[in-house]
């Protein structure tokens, strides 16, 4: 065990920023042939002729790090992986438009 | 140590056959995969069924859990027989691997001492079958905070466990702490990297990075929209009427904001730069809420009555008409 804090600059990932697939896979435990499918189904749009010198944007991480979860973690696999995380990502972005709108409608007078 | 009960954990009776088990823990994994879930306490009850299948899977692990026999509780008091585990014979079956390949030492992290102590780190079944990774694997971390520290960056004390490997061969947990430099202007969604705070690499190899994904929490004040932020600002009838200059809170620190003559409850007004910093740093909107005061004097009341019988003409539903 170590009680040592020791101090460390954070190197900002910029969502504009372009990473090669192979760190993708590492980043997200994901099978190269799984980022492949992933991407011929949509859930994310690689830079690069070849697979071998894809890259990915950083934004696109955590889709894919939930896909992978996902599929490990529920057996599901990549058609169903894609469908489950696109439904996931839609009702968020529902859930924070009924927040934004119940916050208006508290605010309208009596 | 607490014993845990495994068969208990995924819902099935101890004579469960392979297949029940694996469909048990498919309901229970798509019922509580914090991914999916709404329930609370989905991430432990999540990483207990983790555990829990992750014997139950497994004939070997299986039958040195039973062997332990089915007198013990959940809870209780425990600690593993000395001859534990002696007169198997292990296939060499590890952590089991997913779409990702490779060692997964790192998913144990949050699994009890009882399943470290049996099946982890120093056990007979765990080094049966772990294989060296060639470099350290990059770890994924959520970290939330406040708008203020997105807007003004700041540092903060994280506590972190790194699986790491011993000389002998053995895994070990290692607590460690990390004082995170946080960037003015970082945004919701955003990805910060520690360079070599991933997983350690056996044999000097590059350690992994630690990726930190960014959630800024819900602000009392402030919506937040990309980089731009809106702030509903209640003003008096006058204050709409005649305009007038008021002091408005921003992430930087409160600035004086002219109001328009004639300005209307649900207008925006926008303070350029005054939003999250960044190239180009996004904008305050101020979204303006008229508050009309209670006629709950006899003064006031007179002045709502004077307005009536002067501005008589004002029709604020003059849009409402119906048109030719």
């Amino acid at each position: 065990m170590s009680d040592a804090v020791e101090m460390h600059e954070a190197q900002l990932v910029g969502e504009a920023e372009w990473i090669a697939a192979s760190e993708i896979c590492r980043l997200c435990r994901l099978e190269p042939d799984a980022v492949i499918e992933l991407a011929e189904l949509g859930l994310v749009s690689p830079r690069g002729y070849a697979p071998a010198q894809w890259q990915l944007p950083a934004a696109a991480v955590p889709r894919l790090a939930m896909a992978g979860r996902l599929m490990r973690d529920l057996g599901i696999n990549v058609s169903g992986a894609v469908l489950a995380v696109e439904l996931l990502e839609a009702q968020r972005e529902l859930e924070r438009q009924i927040r934004r709108l119940e916050r208006l409608v508290s605010q309208l007078p009596e | 140590m607490e014993y845990r009960d495994y068969y208990k954990i995924l819902g099935v009776a101890r004579t469960a056959t392979a297949e029940d088990i694996k469909k048990s823990y498919r309901r229970l994994a798509r019922k509580y995969h914090p991914d999916v879930s709404k329930e609370k306490d989905a991430e432990q009850k999540f990483k207990e069924m983790q555990e829990a299948y992750e014997v139950l899977k497994d004939p070997e692990k299986r039958a040195a859990y039973d062997q332990l026999g089915s007198d013990w509780k959940s809870g209780q008091q425990f600690r593993p027989p000395p001859d534990w585990a002696s007169g198997f014979e292990f296939s060499g079956g590890g952590r089991s691997r997913g779409a990702g390949g490779g060692a997964h030492v790192f998913e144990e992290e949050g699994f009890s001492d009882f399943f470290s102590t049996l099946f982890g780190g120093a056990s007979p079944f765990a080094a049966a079958g772990r294989r060296q990774p060639q470099a350290g694997r990059d770890h994924h971390a959520r970290m939330d905070l406040d708008l203020e520290e997105a807007f003004g960056g700041g540092t903060r004390t994280l506590d972190l466990k790194r699986p790491e490997l011993k000389p002998d061969g053995t895994l070990e947990l290692r607590s460690h702490t990390v004082r995170v430099t946080i960037p003015a202007g970082v945004n919701d969604g955003q990805l910060i990297r520690l360079a070599g705070q991933g997983e350690a690499a056996p044999g000097g190899g590059r350690a992994g990075d630690l990726y930190l994904e960014l959630h800024v929490r819900p602000h009392r004040l402030y919506q937040l929209d990309g980089r731009d932020v809106t702030l509903t600002l209640p003003i008096a009838p006058w204050e709409a009427a005649l305009g007038a200059t008021i002091t408005v809170p921003t992430l930087g620190g409160a600035v004086d904001m002219q109001v328009p003559a004639g300005a209307q409850s649900g207008q925006k007004l926008r303070l350029r730069g005054r939003g999250l910093p960044g190239s180009p740093p996004g904008d305050e909107y101020v979204q303006l809420k008229v508050v009309v005061p209670p006629a709950n004097s006899p003064a006031a009341r007179a002045l709502y009555e004077e307005m009536r019988a002067k501005l008589g003409s004002f029709d604020p539903r003059a849009d409402l008409q119906a048109r030719p």
